[in-house]
């Protein structure tokens, strides 16, 4: 039986040696693939398959986290985010996220459904003592509790909602992030944006913070033989707009180039060192082409 | 063979006009006073206030030694955005109408003459060697916020550009480090937009030599209300007098980090 990434493994890998390339321009951004796939949740459009089962891709132990954020200070970096899975399942994410933040502005991405009042208040404490800004981007895809958990599951939204709201109350200012998985009429956008800072506002934030993410054709959502990117689509394309130029993810099995592919052997540009992973990125899969077409960057703005 | 820089004792450094002509000229008649060498600005002579035109003879007039902001940039080319790196749509779409304001209302002298500004410029200050540039050294329209500027990244830069100080400006509200290596980078703040603290001076910067750097923030008060009327009659939203009126943020909040955007009211 293949695990649930098996085809989006194979899809494309082969190809990387032979596809378009963006030039490494700038080391700017860490992601810690922190918990690999393995997440309390099974959302039906999520982007590396995540979920409670045995994860395909295994979290990374502690010190190789920390040895990356070292490394990655070394070399300037600008930002480090921390993903899964869900990175509240790490035993260890408090003091990793308290060590990133002596480096580092630090940001985590998380469905919500692990903070309570007392995750929360932790949380604060850690943000008021460091030195850099930390961000929480909690997951709500739809404004709307039974659409929102027809993809992330019953019973999300509530978790999500008392998550942001909890953190809010103690000035943590939490980044909702939506996918256009749910979308309406507004279609994406301005008023999909719109609609989520009125509905924050209607809830009590008083300082709604929004994004908005594009849905990927990979892990729950692959599909096999999607188009990829040519040299003839990138002529004239400014290749530095791309996240891939300046971003590199530290995940179970080495170094990759994006946080959206980080697992698969195609994306993998070095063994474990981080300034090895300097180099040009091969745009070979299916999701390059999202990318390219959209914009879109995985960082908060 | 070693660059022969321009060397100074004492300078007054901004950012971000925004098309401020009053809050220009309050900064120029503060810095006169306080006795400095050279007035630099480090970019961005439109956006956001009304009648850009009018601090362009205050800056040739008096002198101001003007780098390229990312603003400047994109009126002289002819660009359909202004270049800010925003991401949200809502920072977008007040970014747009203030940029489309601005675009007509330059002359096309004006766009030429911003359009010959360096990117970047290089002094001594004392014994200190100094870059400016306006978002960050290597991208003009990067955003260096206090708490998301790491202390690793600072001095790669100064490293990198061979300087012990950096100046740059682009984020709208002013912080100094002194980094453990004894350089020191400097967002020298702006004087077109005030500082998303409630109150309505903005500010501007003086470094001044010495066996250390000398960076000191001074406040400029000036008649906010003639500004913000003026706004008004030039249609350009009411986000942005309230701003000038009250001192708090209303626009260009979306990218601020979480330390700078908790210290506001929206």
């Amino acid at each position: 039986m293949p695990s649930p990434m098996s085809l989006p493994l194979r899809m494309g890998e082969q190809a990387a040696g032979h596809a378009p390339v963006a030039p490494f321009l700038r080391f700017s951004t860490l992601w810690v693939q922190i918990t690999g796939t393995w997440c309390n949740l099974e959302c039906t459009h999520c982007i590396n398959a995540s979920g409670p089962a045995e994860p395909w891709l295994r979290p990374i132990k502690p010190e190789v986290a920390r040895n990356a954020i070292c490394q990655a200070e070394e070399l300037g970096v600008k930002e480090i985010y921390f993903t899964g899975g869900e990175p509240f399942l790490h035993r260890d994410i408090l003091p990793l996220l308290d060590f990133a933040l002596q480096a580092a502005p630090t940001t985590v991405l998380t469905n919500g459904t692990l903070i309570d009042a007392s995750m929360a208040e932790e949380l604060a404490v850690l943000a008021t003592a460091a030195p850099y800004s930390l961000e929480i981007r909690v997951s709500l895809d739809d404004t709307d509790p039974e659409r929102n958990d027809r993809v992330r599951g019953a019973g999300v939204f509530d978790k999500a909602m008392s998550a942001i709201q909890l953190l809010h109350q103690r000035g943590l200012l939490p980044i909702v992030t939506a996918t256009e998985i749910a979308r309406q009429d507004d279609a994406g956008g301005r008023g999909m944006h719109e609609r989520f800072r009125d509905f924050l506002v209607s809830r009590g934030i008083e300082k709604p913070r929004v994004k908005i993410m594009p849905v990927f054709a990979l892990g729950r959502l692959a599909r096999v033989g999607g188009p990829v990117l040519s040299e003839e689509d990138l002529a004239g394309f400014d290749r530095s707009t791309l996240q891939c130029s300046e971003s590199r993810v530290v995940a179970d099995g080495g170094v990759y180039a994006c946080p959206i592919l980080a697992g698969l052997p195609g994306a993998r540009l070095s063994d474990g060192g981080l300034e090895a992973s300097f180099r040009d990125a091969p745009l070979y899969h299916p999701s390059c082409v999202t990318c390219y077409q959209t914009g879109m960057t995985c960082k908060n703005g | 063979m070693q660059e022969r820089l321009a060397e100074y004792r004492r300078i007054a450094v901004f950012g971000g006009v925004y098309s401020n002509a009053p809050a220009l000229h309050a900064t120029l008649e503060d810095a006169r006073r306080r006795d400095v060498e050279a007035v630099f600005c480090l970019g961005d002579m439109g956006g956001f206030g009304p009648h850009p035109d009018r601090v362009f003879p205050l800056v040739k007039e008096r002198g101001v030694l003007a780098i390229l902001g990312n603003y400047d940039e994109s009126l002289a080319q002819g660009k359909t955005d202004c270049g800010c790196g925003y991401t949200d749509p809502r920072d977008n779409h007040f970014a747009r109408i203030s940029y489309e304001y601005t675009f007509a209302h330059t002359s096309v002298e004006n766009k030429q003459w911003l359009g010959a500004l360096p990117r970047h410029r290089r002094l001594r200050l004392g014994s200190h060697r100094v870059l400016m540039c306006h978002g960050s050294p290597r991208v003009i329209n990067e955003f260096l916020w206090e708490s998301a500027t790491p202390a690793g990244l600072l001095k790669r830069f100064v490293r990198e550009a061979d300087a012990d100080v950096l100046l740059c400006t682009h984020t709208g509200i002013k912080w100094h480090r002194a980094l453990d290596t004894g350089q020191h980078a400097v967002n020298v703040g702006v004087i077109g937009r005030p500082e998303n603290d409630g109150s309505t001076n903005v500010w501007y910067t003086i470094l001044t030599a010495g066996p250390d750097l000398s960076v000191e923030f001074v406040p400029v008060h000036y008649d906010f209300e003639t500004l913000a009327r003026q706004m008004d009659q030039e249609g350009l939203p009411p986000e942005f007098g309230e701003t000038v009126r009250t001192g708090w943020w209303t626009t260009c909040l979306e990218n601020l980090p979480s330390k700078e955007r908790s210290r506001g009211k929206f």
